[in-house]
Formats: structure tokens, sequence, C-alpha cells
């Protein structure tokens, strides 16, 4: 381990950013509590509590191990996460949580389990991979890997609401889709860190555009193809489109090639007209986006019920714990607490809570990108790139969508949106960030002494 | 030069969420306000549901409709069914229609009128306290409309061509709205039963009934001729008394003129053609005016288009009368000749609302100017008892017009108004809109009246407007458009209607 042989690192930066968002989620659980209970009244703060602790305690470690990756980034995820669970806390608890082991856990306890598990993930990553030869040497069976995981779903999921993307293991069900990113993030790294340089030097002229060589496209683009094809036999629209998403950044990085990312994006107009005339539920998912109003009992439903909940919140919000959550006992907006949650903050914090949750996510993103331009070598770049991206975009198909920018896809807003496999897979790719941050020694420049 | 694309790859993202967060600002600021007051908004369902309703008032203070909070669900109870498509209803099962659904967000009081307050209240997170409304309808007669219109179908509609408040507006035949806004369970079945009523209780016929005008359309062509220069009070058409007995060939087709009940045709300037309703006089009009100016003229009085009454966000809404086909809700051209001339005399193409009529009889009370109607007068505070309160949050109606006619232009119209209810020919027609037959023995009132033809068997559509006081000197303080479906000639069924109901205001407003 790196911290058996290194000094301590003081994470001054880290620490000064955690304390007060630390300090910030026990209050925002009283707010919320004081709210619902329509009385001054603390109320239950175990999983605030917690919530720090948890942190606090990677704080800790990431010190004592010597870990000298960026300080800015567990701050940003701390941040988001405290606002998600202050969120998921105050919804009703009975909408998802788990039963095993023995135990029942509402949903609130359930997500601080997940965070649990994933920052443990993330240490064990950040601190661990002290080579990441793993990764790149064996991308083939990473490759492998992740076409098994989507096999797994194809034959053992089951379906939530048309998509069919989860696996049941007994106690949890996972979603093998949210570690195919990372699985599919390694490969595509580790592919074109060995062949950017004969990508971007050698290509093929038709008409104005310049293609790349064939024969070292294909591999990487039969493997995408059959991701893809699988992804949209699934019925999994926003992994569809992140995925591409992530694979088209990715390339246009490796390459600097426009005209990669031009043709990307006209196959996926192509593509998704084609979807649009051949799948209904891509067509009326399409219509509803259009005109969200044309069927506001059915159809059109939840966006337009999301709308009215981002109006009701304004610039200035509802104030924590008395936004309308339920309406004669049902949900006002259905999935609030996974594809909604986003419009949920908004209405209880308004306008203003919503762009500093966008905030953290935008620090989230440029520490990484800058953790990528600071990288040793391409791979770690490129990976960087990849897991930043897949965060970025994440958050971006997500809140477009509620705020009817895009057709809504069903993705969860990174370390906000209630599900244990898409926290899990949030923090490995934490712990990969900070992986390849702490190996180009960034954080004396990060904290700014 | 992985790098570079890395900092290209940021400026784009930066873009992205630049533009995402735009999207967030279109909903929660710039839509956030008119969202908040659509009514299948939750906000507005979880408020109708459980949040105490403001009181509505009438002009003088006399409860309308108000709620309670029964269980946990706010109930509420209208005292007068004449008032019914006015105020619309608040049904936890229908929604709500009418000043209810323009005005729910105040009503409920989660606006404020005021915007700094309304701002404030936001930042407080205050939580909604309801808003009464007071009206500018006085109950007094807006029931004594309903009872003279009696159990035929029709409307009257009343406006103080001063300042544009609206001080009737009965559409029948009408309906309680109390057992569809109370109790959620039992509202299905009077629904139900309203909706397969062949009568249609709930059109609002004042607003939403389209109806051939007959010859109180010739009020309009003889302002907008006059006002355009092109006819003076004393212009006759030489070939007039002839064609009224053997007819006015337009492009081949011959205008009839009435039966004219042995009334022996003359040269009759514009007074006289309006006493005995010269269809061949106005049709000369109209087709001088031309149809480029008819239909300019048209939409200076609100034709052609939705009439808003009220503040622009809260207004009742006015279906589009027409001189002409309906294109989309506007006039279309005019089809030819024939068109225009029979437009001129109010057949033709031409369906007008009760509203459009009344406030077309105002604008020549009004001297030339018609005046912006309104309903609503004033939001107050919560009353707590049956009287409303004193502190007023917001007033509506600024006295504000358009002129649409010049002053003398409205003032020869008006001289013909008068001759048409008291002249020597036109008591004949016209004459049961005369005020004195009601009471009133110092004031004169002026007056139009229409029979709307068909075709085919069906009894014409009843019309009159006018207004009173009319005698010179005076400033009138009533305008009223009344109709009767299928009521019959306008002299048997409207006029007597229009009489009452401008004396018995009269006499409630005083000398004032």
């Amino acid at each position: 381990m790196i911290g058996s042989r290194s000094r301590i690192a003081w994470r001054g930066a880290e620490f000064r950013l955690l304390f007060p968002i630390l300090l910030l989620v026990p209050l925002g659980f009283v707010i919320t509590n004081i709210a619902l209970a329509g009385a001054p009244e603390v109320g239950d703060l175990t999983l605030a509590v917690g919530y720090v602790l948890l942190f606090a305690g990677a704080h800790l470690l990431l010190v004592v191990l010597g870990h000298r990756g960026d300080q800015l980034i567990l701050p940003a995820v701390g941040a988001m996460g405290g606002v998600g669970m202050i969120m998921l806390n105050r919804l009703p608890q009975d909408l998802a949580g788990t039963s095993a082991f023995g135990l029942e856990l509402g949903m609130a306890a359930t997500q601080l389990l997940w965070f649990g598990v994933g920052i443990i993930a993330m240490l064990a990553i950040a601190v661990g991979l002290r080579d990441d030869g793993i990764l790149r040497h064996y991308k083939y069976s990473w490759a492998a890997v992740g076409i098994a995981l989507l096999a797994a779903t194809l034959v053992l999921g089951y379906e939530v609401n048309g998509a069919r993307l989860w696996i049941d293991l007994g106690p949890v069900s996972v979603q093998p889709g949210e570690l195919l990113k990372i699985v599919l993030v390694i490969f595509i790294a580790g592919y074109l860190a060995e062949t950017r340089t004969l990508l971007t030097s050698a290509s093929v002229r038709i008409g104005f555009l310049s293609v790349p060589p064939l024969p070292y496209f294909l591999p990487m683009l039969a493997l995408f193809g059959v991701v893809m094809l699988i992804v949209v036999r699934l019925n999994d629209l926003g992994t569809a489109l992140l995925f591409f998403g992530i694979f088209l950044t990715m390339l246009f990085v490796a390459t600097g090639r426009r005209s990669y990312v031009l043709i990307g994006l006209v196959l996926f107009v192509a593509g998704s007209f084609v979807a649009y005339r051949l799948f209904g539920h891509v067509q009326a998912r399409v219509d509803v986006w259009l005109d969200p109003f044309a069927d506001p009992l059915g159809a059109g439903f939840q966006p337009v019920r999301a709308i009215y909940a981002l109006g009701r919140g304004g610039i200035f919000g509802e104030g924590l714990g008395q936004g309308l959550v339920t309406l004669g006992g049902n949900l006002t907006i259905p999935f609030v607490h996974t594809d909604f949650i986003f419009t949920a903050i908004a209405e209880e914090l308004g306008l203003l809570g919503a762009f500093a949750l966008l905030g953290f996510a935008m620090v989230l993103v440029f520490r990484g990108l800058r953790i990528a331009a600071l990288a040793r070598d391409d791979f770690g770049a490129l990976l960087a790139v990849g897991v930043t991206t897949s965060l970025g975009l994440q958050t971006l198909i997500i809140i477009g969508g509620n705020t009817k920018l895009i057709p809504l896809t069903g993705i969860t807003l990174p370390f906000v949106s209630y599900g244990g496999s898409s926290i899990l897979a949030s923090f490995i790719m934490i712990g990969l960030l900070l992986a390849v941050s702490h190996r180009s020694g960034t954080a004396d420049r990060a904290s700014g002494s | 030069m992985i790098a570079t694309n890395i900092r290209r790859l940021g400026v784009y993202l930066m873009l992205a969420f630049a533009v995402v967060s735009g999207s967030i600002t279109w909903w929660q600021v710039v839509e956030a306000h008119s969202l908040s007051t659509r009514p299948d908004n939750p906000e507005v369902l979880a408020a109708r549901r459980s949040l105490l309703r403001g009181t509505i008032f009438d002009a003088e203070g006399q409860v309308l409709a108000s709620s309670e909070v029964i269980d946990g669900l706010s109930r509420r109870t209208y005292t007068d069914p004449a008032m019914t498509h006015v105020l619309g209803y608040s049904s936890l099962r229908f929604g709500s229609t009418g000043l209810e659904r323009t005005f729910e967000d105040i009503l409920v009081g989660q606006t404020d009128p005021n915007p700094i307050r309304d701002l404030v209240s936001d930042v407080l997170a205050r939580q909604p306290e309801p808003r009464d409304l007071t009206l500018t309808i006085d109950r007094r007669l807006q029931d004594f409309a309903a009872a003279q219109l009696g159990a035929d179908a029709g409307a009257v509609v009343a406006i103080d061509p001063r300042t544009g408040a609206v001080l009737a507006m009965v559409s029948t035949p009408t309906f309680d709205a109390t057992p569809i806004s109370g109790d959620p369970d039992g509202a299905q079945e009077p629904m139900d039963a309203l909706r397969n009523d062949p009568a249609e209780p709930l059109l609002a016929r004042a607003r939403q009934g389209l109806y051939v005008p007959g010859s109180i359309l010739k009020v309009f062509t003889a302002a907008a001729a006059l006002d355009a220069g092109v006819i003076s009070p004393d212009t006759t058409y030489p070939d007039q008394p002839r064609e009224e007995r053997e007819g006015f060939v337009v492009d081949g087709f011959t205008i009839r003129e009435h039966d004219l009940g042995g009334i022996e045709p003359a040269l009759w300037p514009l007074s006289e053609a309006l006493q005995v309703s010269s269809n061949i006089f106005f049709a000369h009009v109209g087709l001088e005016l031309g149809a480029e100016r008819f239909l300019e003229y048209a939409r200076r009085f609100g034709f052609c288009g939705p009439i808003r009454m009220g503040p622009p966000e809260r207004a009742l809404s006015v279906t589009p009368s027409l001189v002409t086909g309906s294109l989309d809700g506007d006039c279309g051209p005019f089809s030819g000749d024939v068109d225009l001339a029979s437009a001129s005399f109010g057949q033709g193409q031409a369906a007008v609302t009760p509203v459009q009529m009344a406030l077309l009889a105002a604008a020549i009370a009004g001297d030339g100017v018609m005046p912006d109607p309104y309903v609503v007068r004033d939001v107050r505070a919560h009353a707590d008892g049956d009287a409303p309160a004193d502190e007023i949050l917001d007033s509506f109606g600024s006295g504000g017009g358009t002129r649409v006619v010049s002053a003398e232009a409205a003032a020869a119209t008006r001289g013909g108004m008068v001759d048409a209810v008291n002249g020597e020919l036109g008591r004949l027609y016209a004459g049961q809109g005369d005020i004195t037959l009601y009471g009133i023995s110092d004031a004169r009132s002026a007056g139009k009246t229409g029979t709307a033809q068909l075709g085919g068997e069906q009894a014409p559509h009843s019309w009159f407007i006018g207004f009173a006081p009319a005698q010179e000197e005076a400033t009138p303080r009533i305008a009223v458009a009344v109709l009767v479906e299928s009521g019959g000639s306008g002299s048997d069924g409207a006029a007597p209607i229009a009489g009452r109901v401008m004396a018995e205001w009269l006499r409630l407003s005083g000398g004032d």
C-alpha cells in the first residue's frame, strides 16, 4: 500500500471545504424534520451523523495513507451526496429500501449503506491502484467482462418500466449497466492510448472528410456496436445516449479530430431518426417531450408534473421539507427519488439551490478534466476524461430531461439519485480519478500552496 | 496534444452546463408564474382540495360564493344561480371555470396581486391567505335581468358606458353550481345531467354564444359610415324608395326589404332608415363604405378577435364576433358585394356575441369611445363575516377605452337610436324599449331592435341594443344588449326586456 511507504499528506484544502459541507448536512436534516413535523423538533439525525462520519473517515484515511490526489473532488461529491441524502430522507421512506440480513432499512438508510460501500470501493481504488497495468493491459478481458455483464442482463434481467436493466442477486438487485459503463471506459481508454498515434497520423480521405484507417478502428467500433445493440435491445435509451457521448468524447480527446465527432453525430441523428420511426416507445417518448401538455394526465403526466414543481420552486424555492411531494396520498411526481430527484431539489431549494447543485457538478467535472490534463500518461488522461465525461454527461442528460431540454431518459444523477448500483459505480469512478491524480502528484497544486 | 483537446472539451462542457442552466431558469423564473395558474397544476389542485377559498361579493357587498373546509376538503357554496356563467364553478372533480379559474391563484392566496408583496411572501415562505373578490355586477340587476328572460334561452349584458364596468351579464338557461362544487363524490351525477341537457345550460351564452345579429348591426354600419365621411345624417339614396318595393339588385342577386308592416316607403335619411330598419338603405351604405373599410371598422369595434373582460392574464374570454366567414377565429374576406351588403344590415355571415353587441351600444353611448369591459372591481383581504373587508389589495378598471368613431359620428348615430325608440315611425318597432313605459318619467332611452332571420322554419332570434338616459345633455349610465333565442321579432322579445332592465338600473342607481 502507498500509505505504508509514504509520509502523511495533510490535505488542508479538502479539510477546509469538507468541514462546512459536512456541518450543513445535519442542519439540512434538522430543517426538513422541523418543516415536516410542523414543530421545532430536531428529529432523528442518525443518518446525517452517519453520512458525516463516512466522509470524515474517508478524508482521514486519505490523510493517513499519504494520498496526494486532488482535494476538491471529495468535497464536491460530499456536497452533491449531502443534498441528495437530505432530499431522500425527506421523501416518503417506503419508496424504496432493503430488507435483508434481518434488517429493515428505509430508502435513505439504504442509500447511506451504499454510500458506505461506495466510499470503501473508492478508497480501495484510490489508494490500492498503484499500477494501472491491470487496467491497461487486460483491456480485452475487461471488454469480455463487459459483454458478459450485458449478456447476463439480457438473460437474467427483469424489467422495470419497460427497460430490462436489473439482475436479482438475492438480497440486492443490481444494474449491470452502471458497472458496464466503467468497464467500457477502461477498455476504450486502453485501446485509444495504444492506437491513438496511428489513428491520428494515418487516415483515409473520402471527399472532404478524413476517416480513420479502418483496420485500427474496427475492433473498437465492433465492440462498441455490440454494446449499443444490446443496450438498445434492453430499451435503455438513456444509457445508450450516455455511452455514445462517452465514446465520442474520448475519441475526440484522443485524436483531436472533429470529423470523427461529426461523423458520430450524423450517425447518432440518423440512428435516432430510425429508432423514432421503428420503435413505438421511442416515438411516444419524443412526442411527450415535444408537447407534454397534450396529455397532461396520461403520457405527459410525469414531465408536466416535473415542470410544475420547477415552477413552484421559483427563484428561492419553497423551503426544505415544504415542497408538494404528495397529493391526496400519491406522489405528485412518480419516480421523484430517482429520475426526478433534481426536480424535487429545485422545487424546495429553488433556482439558487439548483444552480448550487449544478455548480458542485461543474467543480467535479472541471477538476476531473484538470486531472486528465495533468495525467502522467495517455491512458491515465483518457481514463480520467472517460469517467469525468460519464459523470458530467449523466448530470447534463438527466437535468436536461427534467427540464424538457431533451427527451426524458431514465438515468441517475450521480451521488444524488437513489440507487445502489449508481452510487457504487460513481464512487468507483471517483476512485479512478483520485488514483490518476495521485500518480501525477497534483495534490500540491490543488491545495494552492 | 491531449491536453489541448481536453481544454477544448472543457469549453464544450461549459457551454452544455450553460444551456442546462438556461433551461432551469426558463421554468423557475420565466414560466413560473404562468405555470402557477394552470388548473391542472398539482399545487392548484392541492389548494383547491384543502385551502380555504376567498369569498366573491357583488358590487353591493352581497355574498355570491363562499367556501368552508369540511374534513380537510374545501367546499364551495354559490348563492345565486343567475351568477353561474360569470363566476364559473370550482369543483374538486371537474376543475374550475369562469372567474373561479382566472382568479384561482388569488382566491386561494397563492399569488399576491402586488408583485413586491408577493416576492416578500415568497422569501418569508408565508402560508397562503385567501383573497376576496368584489365584482362590478350588481346582484339586484343580475337577478332582475334573469327573471326577465325567465324560461327563455338568451342573454342580457349591461355595461356602464362611462367605465366599462359590467353591471349584469346573464346567460340562460343557467344552473346551480353548488352540487358540482361540493362533495366530490356527489358531483358526477349533476354534471352528467348538465352535459346531457339539450338546452345546453353549460354554455355561457353572453360570452360564448355566436348569433346572427340582424338589424342591430345597422348601428355599427351607420357609425362607421358616418365616421368615414361616406354618409351624413341627411344622405339619401334616390333609388331606395323604389327598391323598397322591387328589391335591390346586387351582382344579379335581389336584396329584398323585410315586411314594413304597412309603412309607405319614402326617401329616408339615416334617422328614418334606422326607425323602420331599412335593409335597402344600409345595403347602400355598406357598399359605399366598401369591404376594406367595413372590416377595418369591425376590427376597431372589437370584432374579428377575442375580447378580454378584465386584466390580461385574468380576463374572462369572449368568443370572437364575426362579420364575414370565419378564418381561424378571425374575419375572412367578404365573398363578394352580396355578402358585404347583407352584413351591412346584420345578415350574411355575420355572427356576434351579446357582449360584443353591448360594447357596440356602449361605444355609441360613450360618444364614440368603446370602454374596456371588466367584471372584477377589486381584490381584498379575506373577510371574516358576510361583509367585504375594507383592505383593498388591488383594483381593476381604469375607465380606459378606445375611440372607435368620432364624437360627431357617435352623436348622429345616437340621434337615430333615440328616434328609433321614440320617433313616429320607430315607435312601431322599438317602442317597447322605451323606458318611460316602465315607470321612468324624466329620461328617454335609445335603442335598436334586431330580428335575426335564421332561414327555414326556425323562429328568428330577437335582439335589442340600447342605452339610457339618452335625451340630449344626458350622460348614459347603462348600455345593454338583450338576446332571446327564437324570441321572434326584436320588438316582441328583446325590446321590453331591455327597456325594463334599463329602467330598473336607473331606479337602482338613483339620480347620480
